[in-house]
């Protein structure tokens, strides 16, 4: 029997544990309401703005590189490359960087475009590995080259395309998505309306279930895969949302590498994608605002609400988690790199609010939930929970996070003029639930389990089963 | 409890965020039904004063009323959108019909919020509302739009502004931004300059007659302008040039106007420009560039040796300017055979480009 002493040292413990939790989750949930609010409301804003014109209607442009990163994607890199030649846009170029595949990646290329061998000289200016060949196409509409590399990692690819791209700007993007028709001119457009722009994110959504033709979206509606689904929603609330709101002080710390663009003079400058990190899209953002604010460079990260990317969420479970496992050890690695970052008066805002949410909702939250459900079944064992309260304070708090998220959701369908059924609408509102309820504490233990097996899988390119979007 | 209020206060929130999200679903849908309803009224209505080839005192006074609103506004929009495609030169002479109007409604709109002002304009462009009609007032009300911190009512009064015509008051327009120090795109002036509709030789005269009066980063606009434009600059932009006290980035647009247009003064100068020694290889890259526009012997000698120069951007320029002179594979034979690795790649990779649209049948 545990003696008086014991029982009260434990109970001590536990409201000490019971405030923490109490002041974490009103964080949290105060800092999504934030988000949501601000996010929803810019959404609208910016639908008022485009109905009174309030918007670039000019053809200006910026010329553009895109690189294309790309390991063993053979079944979807030809449709990803005919995608990219149908974008309506002035002046760009394709780079895909094949690197050092095991598959047809290259030859698939080759055939399709009818590539051709050239010796090209290449400016190195950021280290990479070495090319093994260069082909271009020039009968395309636009300049198409194809360099195979020797293996090196997402980060060492984007660093060769930098180097053999020839225009100020660059997207990088990933070999199995699709670009809408107009993102190259709606994701350029924070460059035009405002000066010191160092990178613009760009918005990256589920394709499942979405019929795409030239890049324009012939059909939408929420994914058949439960499993997609609910990402669906998850990337409304947490990343839309979260995103706009960090964006209104430039606190972006993650531009997705799925769809971002950068200025080439100052990537190159801060030194391009680290090769040792698995989260080469986010080392380089928080990079590059540490880099600008150590030098007292006038810089901008925008996120563009409006220029949209396509890409095949994961379906099944086991490569949603390999997913996760992969952002998370990213995250851990880019925040480790840059720890300067925390609670420094140099970085502002970026610091005290985007670094440190990011440290403690982000990478301690799985741990942080686990050491909550711990919690929860010591109290339970020592008789010290009020357990009505406790369904209480759950299911608000679940009520709280779905309507949130269907706010988000809703918000964008209705801005951007998606037009989703009744059904999807119903099925929204019941996944939504399910998300918060298991797929978001299952998602925490596997973001907790991450770290093992961390070395091993250091470097590689996370492979997830490849799909074909449905392109027309 | 404490904890107890919060939890009900943020299932206010919730309750909230849900009338919220039901709330904004009725609204827009009212709005695009009314804005439709309206643009048919509307229709009928334009269509009488079409058929009559005439615009009387009462439709004008309608317009009047109903105009000022935005939400009018909109929908009238949307009527002479679809009027334009079916009666174009009718519309038009409907529109020219209706400048008393829009003068009246210069005032209304100067009082709106920001968002709401930069319409306005937009609709003056659209419409070519005042071209070539040269109205003090409205003029005025676009040049404090100009002075906006909203980029989009500074863009759509400019807009209208090159549309209406008048070359003084886009000098004018120009100043007042450059005043105003608002961040305004270089690659927007320049372009915006490019859809004048007034008498452009006018412009630009005004342009150079003001062109020591405007800041660096509106002067690097002007010279793109008039590099777009015309070849009738190459005096001006000799100057420029040549000018060492000049501010480097105008000297280096001046460098890229030869590029585009040839000017046989200029010639010795690019040599000079491109063999200059300065530590701003940006020169020499420049200059081997535009070369590629001036065929003679001495430039192929001289871009030969600049395809030996340590810096990578002018290597790259020389070869594509040689290549672009049609200089043969046997003239270049001491480059590939040469001791300069980087000078023969270089060049072979633009040899080989060639040949490869050669065969597409594409365009050098």
């Amino acid at each position: 029997m545990m003696n008086q002493d014991n029982f009260m040292v434990i109970k001590t413990i536990l409201d000490w544990v019971n405030v923490f939790f109490v002041i974490y989750l009103i964080g949290y949930s105060s800092f999504l309401f934030l988000a949501v609010v601000v996010g929803s409301s810019e959404l609208y804003n910016k639908r008022h703005k485009e109905e009174l014109k309030n918007t670039l209607l000019q053809n200006y442009y910026v010329p553009i590189s895109i690189i294309v990163p790309a390991y063993n994607e053979e079944v979807t890199v030809v449709e990803t490359v005919k995608s990219l030649l149908s974008l309506e846009y002035t002046l760009y170029e394709i780079i895909v960087v094949d690197d050092g595949s095991k598959d047809t990646t290259s030859q698939k290329l080759i055939e399709a475009f009818d590539m051709k061998p050239i010796r090209r000289p290449i400016h190195r200016k950021i280290s990479c590995q070495p090319e093994e060949f260069v082909y271009e196409s020039v009968s395309e509409k636009v300049p198409l080259t194809l360099i195979r590399k020797k293996n090196g990692g997402k980060a060492d690819s984007l660093n060769m395309g930098i180097n053999a791209c020839k225009y100020p700007y660059f997207i990088c993007m990933d070999a199995d998505s699709v670009l809408q028709y107009d993102s190259l001119t709606k994701i350029s457009r924070p460059l035009l309306e405002q000066g010191n722009i160092v990178a613009v994110g760009g918005v990256v959504r589920p394709a499942n279930s979405v019929t795409l033709d030239q890049g324009r979206v012939l059909n939408y509606q929420l994914p058949s895969n439960i499993l997609a689904c609910m990402q669906v929603l998850e990337y409304d609330r947490s990343f839309l949302a979260s995103r706009i709101l960090f964006d209104k002080f430039n606190g972006s710390l993650i531009i997705s590498g799925a769809f971002g663009l950068f200025k080439k003079d100052t990537v190159i400058a801060a030194g391009g994608y680290d090769h040792s990190t698995m989260g080469e899209d986010m080392e380089l953002v928080v990079k590059l605002h540490e880099y600008c604010a150590m030098n007292e460079i006038p810089y901008c990260i925008k996120y563009a609400t409006d220029a949209i990317c396509w890409s095949q969420a994961p379906e099944r479970l086991r490569d949603l988690c390999k997913q996760r496992k992969r952002w998370h050890l990213g995250l851990f690695q880019s925040m480790w790199k840059h720890r300067v970052m925390l609670f420094n008066a140099k970085f502002g805002a970026v610091s005290f609010v985007s670094f440190f949410y990011f440290l403690l909702y982000e990478l301690l939250s799985p741990f942080i939930e686990i050491f909550g459900v711990v919690t929860m079944v010591t109290a339970f064992i020592f008789d010290l929970i009020n357990i009505p309260f406790m369904f209480l304070f759950f299911a608000i708090y679940a009520v709280f996070g779905c309507i949130l998220t269907l706010t988000a959701f809703f918000a964008r369908t209705q801005t951007i003029d998606l037009k989703i059924s009744v059904m999807d609408a119903l099925k929204a509102i019941l996944l939504c639930f399910i998300e918060i309820t298991f797929l978001r504490f299952i998602m925490a233990f596997v973001r907790a389990t991450a770290f093992i097996g961390y070395k091993k899988k250091k470097l590689n390119w996370g492979r997830i089963e490849r799909k074909k979007i449905n392109v027309k | 409890m404490k904890v107890e209020i919060l939890i009900y206060a943020y299932l206010a929130v919730c309750v909230s965020m849900i009338l919220f999200n039901i709330v904004c679903i009725f609204v827009f849908r009212r709005k695009d039904k009314n804005i439709k309803k309206r643009s048919i009224d509307f229709t009928d209505i334009i269509e009488e004063q079409l058929d009559k080839q005439t615009v009387d005192e009462t439709h004008k006074s309608f317009l009047r009323k109903k105009l000022k609103k935005i939400n009018h506004m909109m929908a009238f929009d949307e009527t002479l959108e679809k009027l334009y495609d079916r009666r174009p030169e009718d519309t038009q002479k409907y529109i020219a019909n209706l400048c008393s109007v829009f003068v009246f409604l210069t005032f209304k709109y100067s009082e709106k919020n920001q968002i709401q002002a930069a319409y306005f304009p937009y609709i003056i462009k659209k419409y070519h509302v005042f071209k070539g009609v040269s109205i003090p007032i409205v003029q005025e009300s676009l040049m404090e739009l100009v002075k906006e911190q909203n980029l989009y009512c500074r863009e759509n009064a400019l807009q209208a502004l090159y549309s209406i015509g008048g070359a003084d008051s886009v000098i004018q327009a120009l100043k007042t931004l450059d005043k105003a120090g608002s961040f305004h795109h270089g690659k927007m002036i320049a372009d915006g300059l490019l859809c004048f509709s007034g008498p452009i030789d006018e412009l630009s005269e005004k342009l150079w007659m003001n062109f020591n009066k405007f800041s660096i980063a509106l002067k690097q606009a002007i010279l793109d302008y008039f590099r777009f434009s015309s070849g009738r600059h190459s005096e001006k932009m000799l100057q420029l040039m040549i000018d060492d006290k000049e501010n480097q980035e105008l000297r280096f647009s001046a460098i890229r106007y030869f590029a585009k247009y040839h000017h046989e003064p200029a010639q010795a100068h690019l040599y000079s420009l491109a063999t200059d020694d300065s530590p701003i290889w940006e020169y020499r890259a420049i200059a081997a560039s535009a070369l590629g526009n001036y065929p003679a012997e001495k430039t192929e000698i001289l871009l030969k040796e600049l395809l030996c120069d340590p810096n990578w951007h002018v290597r790259y320029n020389a070869a594509d300017s040689l290549e672009r002179l049609g200089v043969r594979y046997e003239e270049m034979i001491d480059i590939f055979e040469g001791r300069d690795r980087y000078a023969a790649e270089m060049l072979r990779y633009r040899f080989d480009r060639k040949k490869l649209k050669d065969t597409e049948g594409m365009p050098v």
